[in-house]
């Protein structure tokens, strides 16, 4: 007689392929259980990214989440999991489509999933800069909030991402300029706001660990916009923690 | 709509009265119109995350509640085994929201590391009640509760079974030390789909084994009943209800509502039915 082992690993290669023979009767049945996995699937996908679905259509969006799962089946009781490699299929699944500014769009919308269950941890105040010195400032560096996620795409990904709250909204032409912004978790909800360059460039430094100083260069900001550029982060209430970064000796 | 008065504390066991299965699109109307409903119960993986509008709400409707806790992603009967990760995240869930009741299903979900995110059936053998009955109890083990364990609708059977569902589930219990969650309609819909009995399921099940029971609607396919929890309980299901009250004693009764999910207050209603029922039920006892 088969083993549990067997008679489960059959069931699920004939959810997989319909044509794998299965000890079930009535065996037409099993089309239930393939049907539910792929809709369960599917519906989960939908909920993690409902602007990419409405962009694309319930047809195409059916297509895609069927080659994504082929690829990338559920790894996890948790259907909220499902979406996580999704991005990442779309951009190797569309080089070089014009649906290639689906993967940015995808990231976004991973991320603002993410941010949604996301915590906001304690901010600290900028008083918390009084124990240093002014010319230590350009030292210091910053614990930024950890639901803080930074997007940049060639594609105007927050424009399409905020015409497309509602169905029917009408479509955004996608070669528009690129565009770059943030997702992170406020107190009771998401923020999805686009960024000016600059600003999003000292945000990405700041975020990698770069010190003040650093971070201000590097986004092309006057060293004299320092002071501006550190109010930003406080007033936003992004700053967890601050240190100050010893450069270390040249050696 | 009677409203339920705040108590202020955690509310503790699950009464021997009806409740509703909690779903997100009803969170704001709970917490505004606050049914006088007896408990209520959520799915265990719907309150995961840190953070978010669902944990929130179930964090205020916990003040006013008795809580079961439900899950559907372990997939207990699963030869690849229990997965730990999954295992961690509801003992953070229990530690979190303090359920009254905990529970899951008599089925398995994943193979070769692939999830199929379904109460898949099992083949009633006594290998299965063996491994069945063994992660049972290591998750009671480690979630540091007893379960209920639920039976699952069926749209096909193994041609290896050797032991009647009923027999099945005694022998897990037995084995394992958990309760059991008896669903009514799915004992209805795998009867119908397979052509079984569903009374001498409800008195194959020894007296004080169930725990809590459930209820939900089904719709039909061509011949097929399919379990969509997506209208009202049926007539039969009913019937099959008071058999159930009357063999294991007044028992939490769940109404659950996953589809076409419609307002609050027809759950609510639905769930009067069933007290209506356990009422009757006690005045003949009296």
């Amino acid at each position: 007689m088969a083993s549990l082992r067997e008679l489960q690993a059959s069931f699920a290669a004939a959810l997989r392929d319909a044509s794998v023979p299965c000890a079930v009767l009535p065996r037409e049945n099993l089309s239930i259980y393939r049907n539910n996995a792929a809709i369960s699937f599917r519906t989960a996908l939908g909920l993690s990214f409902p602007v990419l679905r409405r962009r694309v259509g319930d047809d195409y969006f059916r297509e895609l989440a069927g080659r994504y799962r082929r690829q990338h089946p559920s790894r996890s009781g948790d259907l909220h999991w499902v979406g996580r490699d999704f991005a990442a299929f779309l951009a190797a699944d569309l080089h070089g489509t014009e649906y290639a500014w689906l993967a940015d769009l995808a990231r976004l919308e991973w991320s603002r999933e993410q941010a949604a269950v996301g915590t906001m941890h304690a901010a600290i105040s900028v008083d918390a800069l009084a124990r240093f010195a002014p010319e230590q400032l350009e030292h210091l560096a910053f614990t930024l909030q950890p639901s803080l996620r930074l997007h940049a795409s060639d594609f105007p990904i927050f424009t399409i991402w905020a015409a497309n709250q509602t169905d029917n909204a009408p479509p955004v032409d996608q070669f528009l300029a690129g565009e770059c912004g943030l997702v992170r978790t406020r107190v009771d909800g998401v923020e999805v706001r686009r960024l000016e360059p600059r600003v999003f460039s000292y945000l990405s430094a700041l975020s990698a660990g770069a010190p003040l100083g650093e971070a201000v260069s590097t986004a092309g900001l006057d060293q004299s916009a320092l002071v501006q550029a550190l109010g930003f982060v406080f007033h936003e209430a992004l700053v967890c923690a601050v240190a100050l970064k010893v450069a270390r000796p040249a050696s | 709509m009677a409203r339920l008065e705040s108590r202020g504390v955690r509310p503790g066991p699950i009464p021997a009265c009806a409740g509703i299965g909690l779903r997100s699109v009803h969170h704001q109307d709970l917490l505004n119109e606050r049914p006088a409903v007896g408990w209520i119960e959520a799915h265990t993986e719907n309150y995961f995350h840190e953070g978010g509008a669902a944990v929130r709400a179930l964090e205020r409707a916990r003040a006013d509640y008795p809580l079961s806790l439900h899950g559907v992603g372990l997939g207990l009967g699963s030869v690849d085994g229990v997965d730990r990760e999954h295992l961690a995240r509801v003992r953070h869930a229990i530690a979190r929201f303090e359920p009254a009741l905990v529970s899951e299903h008599a089925c398995w979900g994943h193979s070769g590391g692939e999830f199929f995110n379904d109460l898949l059936p099992l083949p009633y053998t006594d290998e299965a009640v063996e491994l069945l009955a063994r992660q049972v109890g290591e998750a009671q083990n480690a979630l540091g509760t007893r379960l209920l364990i639920e039976n699952v609708s069926a749209y096909v059977a193994f041609e290896h079974s050797r032991l009647h569902e009923w027999e099945f589930l005694t022998a897990v219990a037995d084995l394992s030390g958990c309760g059991l969650l008896l669903d009514v309609n799915n004992v209805y819909v795998s009867s119908k789909n397979l052509g079984l009995d569903a009374r001498a399921f409800i008195e194959g099940l020894p007296e004080g084994s169930v725990g809590e029971i459930h209820l939900a609607g089904h719709s039909r396919n061509g011949a097929v009943l399919i379990d969509d929890h997506g209208s009202h309980v049926c007539d039969e299901v009913w019937q099959l209800y008071r058999l159930a009250i009357a063999r294991f004693d007044a028992t939490p009764t769940l109404i659950e509502w996953d589809t076409n999910i419609p307002a609050l207050s027809t759950l609510v209603a639905e769930s009067q039915r069933a007290d209506s029922m356990l009422g009757e039920l006690r005045g003949l006892a009296a």
